[in-house]
């Protein structure tokens, strides 16, 4: 998608301000007068012959300063959303609405955190009356949402006497949102569904594909339908197999961006694999008919309202791209979660490195009837990956594992279902792997 | 272009005070302009760029004092202008690193050295026609209210050039 931002009038909305480059004239008046006053004290006609140089470049500098300056500027971005780390056009368009300018340096702010990959975002130009500029340059960058705001033009007269500062205002925002791995299924299995046809078992007798029961056969129904092993039981009647109803479900997508969770020591974090695997499973559930909304829980909450479809798809991918990790008092655990927001007896979905304190709130969400899945990205193995190996590590290593395995059983036992995923995996293989067809004790339970 | 220009200035400015004081058998002070112009440049090499404000203020002090005790004018004059001009040139080569390399950097700095050379040689020009005129019936006393009419006269000037 492309879109170009209109700019606003440089007297309207930029600021304007003097800039201290009067150090400059400051220091050549002070000379200046300097010589004349030492010609009047020393009665000396040369000290007035060596202050003339400086009066007549002091002069010529105040004679040529710039005008107030009439800017404008547009911006256009070769895209507005894109994945992390491709490149992306900036073009900026440059007007001079007033008066000639002698020396115009050009400085396109670039939000932090983008990177200029090629070509400058900075020049040096002169811009004659009712004149044009445009320059280019490629930005790349991390997962985030960026604003571009202003220019900011030095504008200097020949010998730099004077200096005007402007900003002129020249808008544009760019999304990079997290890549989204494909996934082909994901099973989930809410105790309630939604009304419309769609591909989550609604443990309702009807159409679909996976067996349900036997039932009296009634006339309309096909004669394929007919259970012929089930009826020779009986003389006089007849059964048909039933079929479970396929249909959508509510699905709440809980992202975990506790701090003290996702970040490791030397500047690792595991955010960005939990981001990857909401936007993953965000698509692939959002496919599958789902109404799916999403929850941040980080240092503040930040709740996209489920939808449906890829316009719901967007607004959760825009959520995505501007997750942060943060710290909180209040969310330093999951006590605070806002079942609220996830309708009774849906499906929840947690994304989350877990920690030994976030089993009890979870325990108490499963109570209440909500089916939980819960997507753990491995911590231990994510940091053993990167620290130095050595018996003491490894050692340690090994009992952190333990005791994180031990926790992750006891939240199996409780009915929720955990894929511990080690981060080094690709996420759709382990989906594919643990997550394509409901696991057998929870098709055995039917709960 | 720039960087020729600025060590034409450089050794135009220390080079003229050299001679001027060696003229006048102080050769130690002559060495001493010689050392300021080598260190002025090697300054602008490693782009501390400040240092041209304070060799200017140097060039200058060294000018004034040799007015100030008899030295051959010409060589006092072109001593300050050299300093005028390396400290403009060094401050314009500041700007230009701030340039892109596909700005027109050859086309401004030929503008800059156009018109930095006409300011130096007007300021020349008018410094030596006043080192020749002499009017020798002025009276001190008016003399004095001259200089500081012209004084009022520039500070009114600039204010005025400035609020236009």
């Amino acid at each position: 998608m492309q879109r170009r931002f209109d700019c606003a009038r440089l007297l309207a909305h930029s600021a304007q301000r003097e800039e201290h480059i009067m150090s400059k004239s400051l220091l050549l008046g002070f000379i200046t007068y300097s010589l004349l006053l030492a010609g009047i004290a020393s009665v000396r006609g040369e000290f007035i012959a060596l202050a003339l140089p400086f009066v007549v470049y002091l002069l010529a500098g105040f004679l040529f300063a710039p005008d107030k300056p009439q800017l404008e500027a547009t911006r256009h971005l070769s895209t507005e959303r894109t994945s992390p780390n491709s490149e992306i056009d900036v073009t900026v368009t440059v007007t001079n609405r007033g008066s000639h300018l002698e020396e115009v340096l050009l400085d396109d702010v670039v939000p932090a955190d983008l990177k200029v990959r090629a070509g400058q975002s900075r020049h040096l130009i002169r811009l004659p009356k009712d004149s044009t500029y445009t320059f280019s340059y490629k930005v790349t960058g991390p997962r985030g949402g960026y604003g571009f705001e202003m220019v900011k033009a030095k504008i200097n007269d020949h010998l730099r006497m004077t200096s005007r500062e402007v900003q002129i205002e020249a808008k544009g925002q760019l999304f990079i949102f997290p890549p989204v791995t494909r996934l082909r299924h994901v099973a989930i299995r809410p105790r309630r569904t939604r009304v419309y046809a769609g591909t989550i078992p609604a443990r309702v007798g009807g159409s679909g594909t996976e067996f349900f029961g036997v039932r009296e056969y009634h006339p309309g129904d096909p004669v394929r339908a007919i259970n012929w092993r089930a009826s020779a039981h009986e003389e006089d009647i007849l059964y048909a197999n039933e079929f479970q109803q396929e249909r959508v479900a509510d699905v709440g997508i809980i992202l975990d961006g506790r701090l003290r969770m996702n970040e490791f020591s030397h500047g690792h974090s595991l955010f960005e694999y939990s981001v990857q695997a909401a936007a993953a499973l965000t698509d692939a559930l959002l496919t599958q008919g789902n109404r799916v909304g999403m929850l941040v829980y980080a240092a503040f909450l930040r709740w996209t309202v489920p939808g449906y479809g890829k316009i719901q798809r967007e607004k959760i991918l825009y959520s995505l791209a501007h997750a942060r990790p943060g710290g909180s008092e209040v969310f330093s655990d999951l006590e605070h979660l806002p079942t609220r927001l996830f309708p009774p007896e849906s499906q929840i979905i947690l994304v989350s490195p877990l920690h030994e304190d976030d089993l009890k709130p979870l325990v108490q969400l499963r109570a209440q009837g909500y089916q939980i899945l819960v997507i753990s990205p491995n911590p231990v193995k994510f940091e053993l990956s990167y620290l130095t190996k050595n018996r003491n590590v490894d050692l340690a290593g090994r009992v952190i594992q333990m005791e994180r395995t031990l926790m992750m059983q006891r939240v199996q036992r409780a009915g929720i279902q955990v894929l511990d995923w080690d981060v080094s995996e690709p996420f759709d293989l382990v989906v594919k792997r643990r997550l394509s067809r409901p696991p057998a004790w929870l098709r055995a339970v039917g709960r | 272009m720039t960087i020729v220009a600025f060590v034409f200035s450089v050794i135009l400015g220390t080079g003229s005070l050299a001679y001027g004081y060696s003229q006048a058998g102080m050769p130690d002070p002559a060495r001493w302009c010689v050392l300021l112009g080598i260190v002025w440049i090697l300054a602008h090499w490693r782009k501390y760029y400040w240092f041209s404000g304070l060799a200017l203020l140097l060039t200058l002090a060294a000018a004034a004092y040799g007015v100030r005790h008899g030295f051959t004018t010409i060589w006092m004059l072109l001593g300050a202008l050299g300093g005028l001009l390396g400290w403009d040139l060094s401050d314009f080569a500041m700007r230009l690193s701030y340039a892109a390399p596909t700005d027109d950097i050859q086309g401004m700095e030929r503008r800059h050295l156009e018109r930095a050379g006409i300011v130096a040689a007007l300021g020349f020009g008018l410094a030596l026609l006043s080192l020749v005129i002499h009017i020798n019936r002025l009276a001190f006393e008016v003399a004095v209210g001259l200089v500081l009419l012209a004084a009022l006269g520039l500070t009114r000037l600039v204010i005025g050039l400035r609020k236009y």
